[in-house]
């Protein structure tokens, strides 16, 4: 729960701005939470809503969901090696609620846990407080409308990246290994900039890798 | 209040976002790494990370980039909640003053 309060916090404004945008653009008030309850990446879910019509085109919206959410693949690779003292039916359900907020916080916590196993009291925890409120808070915003106004634009969607480089410092290990990092940066922002469509993330990926790759030496 | 071609968009973008959490995982699961492939799987993550953030740093607004630099220094010095506050902060001041 205290772990999760900032981002509580922050989920807050996205998740009334989701609801009323959606509400707008013709998505009932039951298809609301089914989409932020069923979906749980929000990501995605402002593109969805950004591109609906009726009635919605399901490739599209498919299509563009799986460009978004590539980056879980990276993701839950990276905790795969944390999850083998789990049975198999828990890592598909652990797995259902892993956005991205709750994979980082998650990767954080497994700094401390022995054995780097992931503990499933951390994770549930976590996922109840965000989820719910992911869930409630989009709901409210489609029932009660646009009260609050864009809120991005005084600052708030600065918590985001915040929470990410406060992760990045906690996953610090000299500046020889931040070489990969810096790469993944440069390449992300320069696709970003240049290709439309959220390929940023893989390509940047995809040249830390290759970077960690050359620099990293047999230890 | 529920309508079908909805319910089937719905449903279409939560089976693919699942996919994408568990593809990751059934790549790697049962794989024993090396320890080199160790020490460079322990810098995906922040690769990922950055890559995820790198929208914000291509804004192209000056503010957003001050705002950012100032939530970095923030992070070498606080702990998480006073770093949010310090970057959504400083970052909506200097919206308004520089647009």
């Amino acid at each position: 729960m205290k772990t999760s309060l900032p981002l509580l916090i922050a989920f807050i404004p996205f998740g009334l701005l989701l609801g009323s945008q959606a509400v707008q653009k013709g998505f009932s008030i039951v298809e609301v939470p089914l989409l932020t309850g069923l979906n749980f990446a929000g990501g995605s879910e402002f593109a969805a809503v950004g591109l609906w019509s009726i009635p919605p085109a399901i490739m599209l919206l498919a299509g563009v969901t799986f460009l978004i959410n590539s980056r879980h693949i990276l993701m839950s690779a990276t905790l795969a090696p944390h999850l083998r003292h789990l049975p198999r039916w828990k890592i598909f359900l652990l797995l259902f609620f892993m956005c991205d907020e709750i994979w980082a916080l998650t990767l954080t916590d497994l700094h401390d846990r022995p054995g780097r196993r992931l503990s499933i009291g951390f994770y549930a925890g976590i996922t109840v407080c965000l989820y719910v409120s992911w869930v409630l808070f989009t709901f409210m915003g489609g029932y009660t409308g646009n009260l609050l106004g864009d809120l991005t634009r005084y600052g708030v969607d600065m918590a985001f990246p915040a929470v990410f480089i406060m992760l990045l410092k906690g996953m610090w290990k000299g500046a020889r290994n931040a070489i990969p990092w810096c790469v993944s940066l440069g390449v992300a922002v320069l696709v970003y900039h240049f290709i439309p469509g959220a390929w940023y993330v893989p390509a940047g990926t995809l040249a830390g890798i290759i970077t960690a790759f050359l620099t990293v030496r047999g230890a | 209040m529920l309508h079908i071609p909805a319910l089937l968009a719905i449903l279409a973008m939560a089976l693919v976002t699942y996919l994408t959490r568990i593809g990751g995982y059934l790549l790697l699961a049962g794989r024993h790494l090396s320890p080199r492939m160790q020490a460079i799987m322990d810098l995906v993550p922040g690769c990922v990370l950055v890559a995820v953030i790198a929208p914000d740093f291509a804004t192209g607004r000056p503010a957003d980039l001050l705002g950012l630099a100032v939530t970095v220094l923030a992070a070498t010095r606080f702990a998480l909640l006073p770093t949010m506050l310090c970057g959504v902060i400083a970052t909506g001041i200097l919206r308004a003053v520089l647009g």
